[in-house]
């Protein structure tokens, strides 16, 4: 590389610094806009399945004595919410990750992974728990804290994954694990408000603290 | 602020979008070349004039996989393109702070 600018411009079609830094700034501001995912929206998303999806459980049992867990209605339009939210969520992702190949694309799928693979394997846990004579109560409070213990797990773990650690995601898994705990501990009625509210909000509340804490 | 010099192979509109744009990615990831020409809004011949100046100088890699209607072209900024980008970035500053301050 033998050829140089310096503070007069030289070559570069005439692009003077003031020039160059407009256009790095505009690139930049597009790349990111267009390859970052928009992370607001997934938080929004999964804040309002959760604040509806537990809020919804814990209106159907708060009557019961003693708790046989949540009607089936619930239940299903639970399983509803989570489907559309994942379907919101994957299409945020594609249009972000669109074109975009290589070690955070592996990411990706070993972060699906593990979120599969742990709610299977802790759903396939309870059932065998529920065979071997597992109380409708346990049974309650295990469905209730399940979703969210893996959920945290995966987000704590998945943290460490990127260069520098991803300190929201790593901030929202042990937030979901303490409200696992804390609601484990109430019992299974008012487990599903704090999941509800605490969890939800959590997630929900993200929203804006996240891209705070990136900028910070 | 005579010494600082911008790299001529950067220095150029497009090859500067081009490099911001890779560089926007973690390191080791690629973009499409399809997606990066939406991106940079160049035709598809200029798009490859810029990025064979850059490979030529080892800032960019392309790579093509698979054949027919599923090839799919990659690129990445390399370790040294990315480098290459910091000191541009630095010189540039440098001219703008010594250019304001004039």
């Amino acid at each position: 590389m033998n050829e140089t600018i310096g503070a007069a411009g030289g070559s570069g079609g005439g692009l003077d610094p003031r020039g160059a830094a407009a256009i790095m700034t505009q690139a930049c501001e597009r790349a990111r806009r267009e390859l970052r995912v928009r992370r607001p929206v997934v938080f929004v998303t999964w804040g309002v399945v959760v604040l509806a999806g537990y809020g919804a459980m814990w209106l159907s049992v708060r009557s019961q004595h003693p708790v046989t867990g949540p009607a089936w209605e619930t239940l299903l339009l639970a399983f509803l919410l989570i489907l559309a939210a994942a379907g919101i969520t994957a299409n945020v992702v594609d249009q972000a990750a669109e074109g975009v190949g290589g070690r955070s694309q592996v990411q990706r799928g070993i972060f699906c992974l593990a979120l599969v693979a742990g709610f299977a394997a802790l759903e396939i846990v309870k059932q065998a728990l529920w065979q071997a004579g597992l109380s409708h109560q346990l049974a309650a409070l295990l469905g209730e804290a399940i979703p969210m213990l893996v959920a945290g797990l995966v987000l704590l773990a998945s943290s460490a994954m990127t260069a520098p650690p991803d300190w929201p995601r790593l901030a929202l898994g042990l937030w979901l694990l303490a409200v696992t705990a804390g609601g484990t501990w109430a019992g299974p009625v008012t487990g599903l408000a704090i999941a509800a509210l605490a969890g939800g909000g959590g997630i929900a509340a993200m929203a804006v603290i996240e891209p705070r804490l990136r900028r910070s | 602020m005579t010494g600082a010099v911008l790299d001529p192979v950067i220095h150029v509109p497009a090859r500067l979008q081009i490099m911001v744009t890779l560089a926007a990615l973690p390191a080791d990831d690629d973009l499409s070349f399809t997606r990066l020409q939406e991106l940079i809004e160049l035709t598809p011949g200029n798009l490859i004039t810029h990025l064979r100046k850059l490979a030529d100088t080892g800032y960019v890699t392309t790579q093509k996989n698979g054949s027919g209607v599923s090839a799919r072209t990659s690129v990445a900024l390399t370790h040294a393109g990315r480098a290459a980008l910091e000191r541009y970035t630095t010189v540039l500053r440098q001219l703008l702070d010594s250019a304001s301050g004039s």
